[in-house]
């Protein structure tokens, strides 16, 4: 068995209009087995951005620590705190130092920066295991269940969603495709970011 | 008399195993145990064939070589057959079994024309009967090991789509071109190509014809053909600069004699190592 | 190790495979009086499209109808199989087989091979003597059972879970005091699976180029209204009274 699908775990984010989601589901697992329903795989990286690590779990503790720390390295020395597309490089530069001898894990993120005008710019972002980036407009998915998450999404996603609207959509895609898999499920967090305030949700899920 | 039934039915070899001192299913094989062997692997290969539809008919290229491995063992073998006075088919593949395909093709037009109906095979029931032996010998893991094109043209009934119970026949001339290979898979296309060509030659081929079947003349074709069959050649190292055109139209079958090549290789001069260079 | 030693000096002999995957994806929903079956044209082999039109779903009767997805030869011969046997019910009998001995037909078929299986993957969709739309899923030794929705193929993982949320209206609570239909009109139906074509289409490299979907209406059904003039629509019944049948015909993206 592969060891991306060991501990299971599927991630999503989405952009909407003046805002971004970032949801996945909450099962650990060890192959077919579940182990926990309550295992954390989004963590707050600042006020406004969120990253998703869907993997190896033992990696997804190793990579949180690594990336707390090269954050808080980043805000001391740069005395302002790090922007969306900057982090997105520092975790695919992260990743591909271990080029060879990757960590088992596909990042996922979402962050909204401000722009100078005073408006807000949402920001998506995803990479594979050893650190190649993607930035889409729309929607990035990863884990045991991205293919089912891109078939959902593609049907469910519209342009310029309202934060409502969008936590609607991305949570009904997150549920619906774990639904589908066998290493994903069991519950779900969902966190939509805007403007002045993140909206953090648990779903319920199946628990089958 | 041999009184080991197990021997019986085999041809005698006296100098192995003469009473028969091993358990049956662990004797030793005679010598002719590998004389009976399905075809496995291809032997004598031959590389592409394109074909392509165009405003009157079907026109069909294939090189003439036929290659034992890297060897370029046989330079004049005839690759495009024709079958009675509408069809084509052009093989790639194991040459030994697109023979023995020849053969079967040759009884059949046999069979049909002693039937004394007056009735010809058309290209789609030569296609059908050629998806049935190639999908039958597939299920006997025996298969025949090639990629056909088989390209046609013949007046036959058209039926009208609407209602396929109960068929208006229209008399129409109708082109037919389609594929089948060694697993018995079919199916139909404007521009077809097998082995390498699929690859090489079918990208060019649905550029310079895809809509355009009907509006390309014989001779807008025939430099088609040249041009694919020369890029085949540049990049396919089991081609030939020696290949046939067959063309079928309304009036039948045509197969040209066998047509070469020009090429230009001045540009090897510059490639480094290719040369003759020293440095 | 003497094993790898074995495996280092004789040459090993590449047997020859008699199956290959063909790509695209096929799909079925039933409705309350009708049942609507479809399936992409692009015909694959690892990278290389074959032809951008090869049918995959085909009319048995006014009542059947059969899409086969997997290995394209098993499939058409397959198809050239079960044809025959309903022309010979017909002879014995008359008239057409019904939807559910058809399954039922279909699963001994694909059991017969169970030690050398057609590779292939079957959603059969129709008319039920009772009148309801039907759908039958198999997998290919025969497994089978009847469904509202099902999704075959290359890309089943993307358009499976879009269905369960679309047409079972999964992970949705209804309004206060309401309920969710237990079948969704053809106006509805049709829209969804030309979203699930478009969507796979996008995603998956062996989904696209052409889209036929079949619609088959039970007699006297209030479906008809509205189909008969869409766009593209062809109808291709055999008989003049029961139930009609119609295909759809759509481009998909090429790339």
């Amino acid at each position: 068995m592969s060891i991306m699908s060991h501990n299971g775990g599927s991630v999503i984010a989405m952009v909407g209009k003046d805002c971004v989601a970032i949801a996945s589901d909450l099962r650990l697992g060890n192959e077919a087995m579940g182990i926990s329903s309550n295992f954390q795989r989004i963590f707050p990286v600042s006020d406004r951005i969120y990253l998703g690590l869907p993997g190896l779990a033992t990696d997804v503790a190793t990579l949180r620590e690594k990336f707390r720390f090269r954050v808080n390295m980043y805000t001391i020395k740069e005395e302002r705190e790090i922007k969306p597309e900057t982090f997105a490089h520092l975790v695919s530069s992260t990743l591909y130092e271990h080029r060879f001898g990757p960590y088992f894990i596909e990042p996922v993120m979402a962050g909204i920066s401000k722009t100078p005008t005073g408006g807000v710019k949402p920001f998506i972002a995803a990479t594979d295991l050893i650190g190649c980036l993607n930035f889409a407009k729309d929607f990035v998915v990863a884990g045991t269940a991205s293919d089912k998450l891109y078939g959902v999404a593609e049907g469910l996603w519209e342009p310029d969603l309202e934060p409502e609207d969008l936590f609607e959509t991305i949570s009904q895609t997150l549920l619906n495709a774990v639904d589908r898999d066998a290493f994903s499920g069991w519950g779900a967090l969902v966190h939509v970011i805007t403007k002045d305030k993140v909206i953090t949700r648990t779903l319920k899920g199946r628990m089958d | 008399m041999d009184h080991f039934p197990s021997n019986w039915g085999r041809p005698r070899n006296d100098a192995i195993d003469q009473y028969a001192t091993y358990p049956i299913h662990s004797r030793p094989k005679d010598s002719f145990a590998e004389g009976v062997q399905r075809t496995q692997q291809p032997i004598v290969t031959g590389t592409s064939v394109l074909a392509f539809k165009f405003k009157d008919g079907i026109m069909m290229a294939a090189d003439t070589l036929a290659s034992y491995g890297s060897l370029a063992r046989f330079k004049d073998v005839q690759r495009l057959h024709a079958v009675g006075n509408h069809t084509v088919v052009g093989a790639g593949g194991d040459m030994s079994d697109f023979q023995y395909i020849q053969n079967l093709l040759e009884q059949l037009i046999v069979d049909e024309i002693s039937a004394q109906d007056h009735h010809t095979l058309s290209p789609a029931e030569i296609h059908e009967y050629l998806s049935q032996v190639m999908y039958a010998r597939r299920s006997k893991i025996d298969p025949l090991w090639n990629s056909l094109l088989v390209g046609g043209f013949k007046d036959g009934e058209k039926y009208q789509p609407s209602n396929p119970r109960r068929p208006l026949p229209l008399t129409v001339y109708l082109r037919f071109l389609a594929y089948v290979d060694l697993l018995g898979t079919t199916y139909s296309a404007s521009t077809l190509a097998t082995g390498y060509g699929a690859h090489i030659a079918q990208p060019l081929l649905r550029k310079a014809v895809e809509s355009r079947e009907e509006i390309l003349t014989e001779e807008q074709a025939l430099k088609i053909m040249e041009a694919c069959m020369k890029v085949l050649f540049y990049r396919d190292a089991r081609s030939l600069n020696k290949y046939q055109v067959a063309t079928i139209t309304k009036d039948g079958v045509k197969i040209s004699d066998s047509k070469t090549l020009d090429t230009s290789w001045s540009f090897a001069e510059n490639i480094r190592g290719y040369g003759a260079q020293t440095q | 190790m003497p094993g790898s030693m074995v495996a280092m000096t004789q040459p090993v002999q590449q047997s020859f495979n008699p199956y290959t995957e063909n790509g695209g994806t096929i799909l079925a929903i039933a409705g309350s009086d009708f049942s609507v079956i479809a399936g992409d044209t692009r015909q694959s082999e690892g990278y290389s499209i074959q032809t951008r039109y090869a049918p995959k779903v085909f009319r048995l009767t006014d009542k059947a109808v059969l899409a086969v997805n997997g290995f394209a030869a098993d499939g058409n011969m397959f198809v050239k199989k079960v044809k025959q046997r309903l022309e010979w019910y017909r002879h014995a009998h008359a008239k057409d087989m019904p939807i559910r001995a058809i399954a039922r037909l279909i699963q001994t078929m694909l059991y017969a091979r169970r030690f050398f299986p057609y590779y292939v993957y079957n959603i059969l969709g129709g008319i039920e003597e009772d009148g309801t739309g039907a759908v039958y899923s198999f997998d290919p030794v025969g497994s089978y059972e009847r469904e509202t929705c099902r999704a075959a193929g290359a890309a089943q993982s993307l358009v499976q879970p879009f269905l369960d949320n679309q047409i079972y209206f999964k992970n949705q609570t209804p309004a206060a005091g309401t309920q969710f239909p237990q079948h969704l009109p053809l106006t509805s139906v049709l829209p969804l699976v030309i979203d699930s074509f478009t969507s796979a289409t996008e995603r998956h490299i062996e989904v696209g180029d052409g889209l036929e979907i079949y619609v088959v209406v039970a007699s006297g059904s209030t479906s008809l209204q509205g189909l008969q003039n869409l766009r593209g629509v062809q109808e291709v019944t055999g008989t003049t009274d029961g139930e009609r049948v119609f295909v759809i015909r759509r481009e998909l993206k090429k790339d």
